[in-house]
């Protein structure tokens, strides 16, 4: 603290190139005013995982959206209003009692953000993307989502263009709930694939 | 295996997340490669995908931001020069 009793921390180098960077863009005219602020907003109040838990709730609801949804990811997306950057080219991936799918991006940090938002740390730390690959099943144990030894695992890794999406089983007992209760029990980590429900 | 559904165990999607940004330069810095995607290249993201891996495989254990950070100090190299009046 100094005199005026603000903190007077030393400013990072990262923290110093990325100023330069803003101030360089800012002067090349690409940076309109506000920008910053509104993808801000953006990516911290409106994207997330609260979009693909609504996709997740209208497939369990309406077997007609769910066949839509596996034949053609980013239209059935679309109907409910979410697209744009990362989610060109939606793949949903369909989990069963036999089958369970998980996501990675092996090279760096691939992920569907109109329905996930940005990832999380792990998602794009080295031990999660290269172990994912290799070990999936001691992987997910570890996460605290062990598997019977008699399913199959399916590791999609996201590529230049598709991004996944995991559907997850829908629980037992939630008969009688609405979508939007139905929606409220879709987690991040379901529809990555590393928790199931 | 499957576990028991628990309702009250069970929270909505946006908070068992974690905040996108702990800081704000590494939003800021976030809005910065979108700005040059959208402003600059037109919408094509691959040019920045591409300076993102090649950040990523030189130092893998960089904290994930910073290569961000390497990845659109390299991009903006790549840009044209701005026109000369």
């Amino acid at each position: 603290m100094n005199a005026d009793g603000h903190h007077t921390a030393a400013v990072s180098p990262v923290e110093q190139r990325v100023a330069a960077l803003e101030a360089l863009l800012t002067e090349r005219g690409l940076v309109p005013d506000g920008f910053i602020e509104e993808i801000t907003r953006r990516y911290e109040s409106e994207i997330g995982p609260m979009n693909g838990a609504k996709v997740v709730a209208r497939a369990w609801a309406d077997p007609k959206y769910k066949e839509r949804l596996l034949a053609d990811g980013t239209g059935a997306i679309a109907e409910l209003g979410f697209g744009g950057p990362e989610g060109d080219h939606m793949v949903v991936v369909e989990n069963t009692a036999a089958v369970h799918n998980v996501i990675v991006c092996t090279l760096c940090s691939c992920y569907p953000w109109p329905v996930l938002g940005l990832p999380p740390a792990w998602y794009k730390d080295p031990p999660y993307r290269a172990r994912m690959v290799r070990e999936p099943r001691v992987v997910l144990a570890e996460m605290g989502c062990p598997l019977p030894a008699d399913a199959e695992i399916q590791v999609w890794d996201s590529s230049a263009e598709v991004r996944y999406l995991v559907l997850p089983q829908r629980p037992p007992g939630t008969e009688g709930m609405t979508e939007a209760q139905l929606a409220g029990l879709v987690t991040r980590d379901s529809m990555i694939g590393v928790a199931r429900l | 295996m499957s576990t028991p559904l628990n309702l009250s165990g069970l929270d909505l999607p946006r908070r068992n997340g974690e905040l996108a940004f702990d800081a704000p330069w590494q939003s800021t810095v976030f809005a910065l490669a979108a700005a040059v995607v959208e402003n600059a290249l037109g919408g094509d993201r691959e040019p920045f995908r591409h300076q993102l891996i090649a950040a990523i495989a030189a130092d893998p254990g960089r904290p994930y931001w910073e290569s961000w950070t390497a990845a659109l100090e390299a991009l903006v190299q790549t840009l044209p020069p701005p026109p000369t009046p």
